[in-house]
């Protein structure tokens, strides 16, 4: 059960914005609804740490016991940095929960805002 | 070899000094000016001037923004320049601001990395419309006072307003206390707006933070399809 993936998605208005997220960048609100979050608890598969972006890759299991391969974005190195995250932090095979607001289009993309990792650690984007 | 030195170091401290832009051009005001210098991120993110609509477009300008996808056609997707005021406003990125007695330089961690306010000249004659345009400013008091012209109108003024190359923007900037700076923005452009745009904007100190390395292009994977 410990190892089980699962995909819980939560539609909620998000009372409490970060004030300086270190996501928002590109088009970011006609990209993401900014009114619904998701919680995705997976494995990662890849981290990048890059500009202007950086990107979660995880695989996630839906309801239905298939594997989702979702990509969650970040924001850029620098601001991430600030937020207390860094180029390590994150490797292949590492259970994780990212909760964060998903793609207008549908496609398996969130706006990250939070991440959980298995120890129970919890790392925001927003400073 | 001592001429030599003494030489050197006069060649250097020449060379480093605050002197006019330009020969020809003033120079800049005397006595102390405000300090405003020092790294500073804007207070909350607002992307949108006017997130509910309502911007009182002229039909040039209803007509641009009708036929604009936001998802696809925003310069930043492209890894261009904000340009003017979107440098100052809408975007969760620091600056940092730096003062010389000719200039005003605001060092900018996102993808237009550096504005210069001119505190030593008018405006330049005949300008090639450019992304940051050409600034010149003046203190008032505690206030510094810009004036802003020579705009090309490939940039948008957030994240969805388009503007023309006749847009004029005059900021007061001032630092309401030590760790707080406003920038209160008038925009001008009667091409595209029937009545002047304001934008307010607050910015908080950022105590030993530096401006890093940003490269837009680096893993950029949004499509950009302006034309």
């Amino acid at each position: 059960m410990r190892n089980r993936l699962a995909l819980f998605p939560v539609m909620a208005v998000l009372l409490l914005s970060p004030a300086v997220s270190t996501v928002a960048h590109h088009g970011f609100v006609s990209w993401f609804d900014m009114s619904r979050t998701v919680t995705l608890k997976g494995t990662v598969t890849s981290f990048e740490w890059t500009n202007p972006h950086s990107y979660i890759y995880l695989e996630v299991k839906n309801e239905k016991g298939a594997i989702e391969k979702w990509t969650a974005e970040l924001g850029a190195p620098a601001m991430l940095a600030r937020a207390g995250w860094r180029r390590d932090i994150l490797k292949s095979g590492d259970e994780i929960t990212a909760i964060g607001n998903p793609a207008k289009d549908g496609k398996p993309t969130v706006h990250l805002d939070k991440l959980l990792f298995a120890n129970g650690q919890e790392l925001s984007t927003a400073l | 070899m001592r001429y030599r030195l003494i030489f050197s170091a006069a060649l250097v401290v020449a060379t480093l000094a605050p002197y006019p832009a330009a020969r020809g051009q003033q120079a800049a005001q005397p006595g102390p000016a405000p300090d405003i210098s020092g790294v500073w991120l804007v207070e909350k993110f607002r992307p949108l001037l006017f997130p509910n609509g309502g911007a009182p477009f002229t039909p040039w300008a209803e007509a641009k923004f009708k036929a604009t996808n936001p998802t696809t056609d925003d310069p930043n997707l492209a890894c261009l320049p904000e340009g003017l005021p979107r440098f100052m406003i809408s975007l969760p990125y620091p600056m940092e601001i730096f003062q010389v007695p000719t200039r005003v330089i605001i060092i900018h961690e996102g993808m237009q990395p550096v504005r210069q306010i001119y505190m030593n000249r008018q405006h330049l004659k005949d300008l090639d419309p450019s992304y940051a345009g050409d600034s010149i400013g003046k203190w008032e008091g505690d206030t510094l006072v810009v004036d802003t012209i020579g705009f090309n109108d490939k940039s948008w003024i957030d994240g969805a307003l388009p503007h023309s190359e006749a847009m004029h923007l005059i900021e007061r900037i001032r630092r309401i206390d030590h760790d707080t700076l406003v920038d209160d923005i008038t925009i001008e452009d009667p091409v595209a707006y029937t009545q002047a745009l304001n934008a307010h904007e607050v910015y908080k100190l950022k105590p030993g933070w530096e401006i890093r390395e940003y490269v837009c292009a680096e893993n950029n994977k949004y499509n950009y399809q302006a034309k």
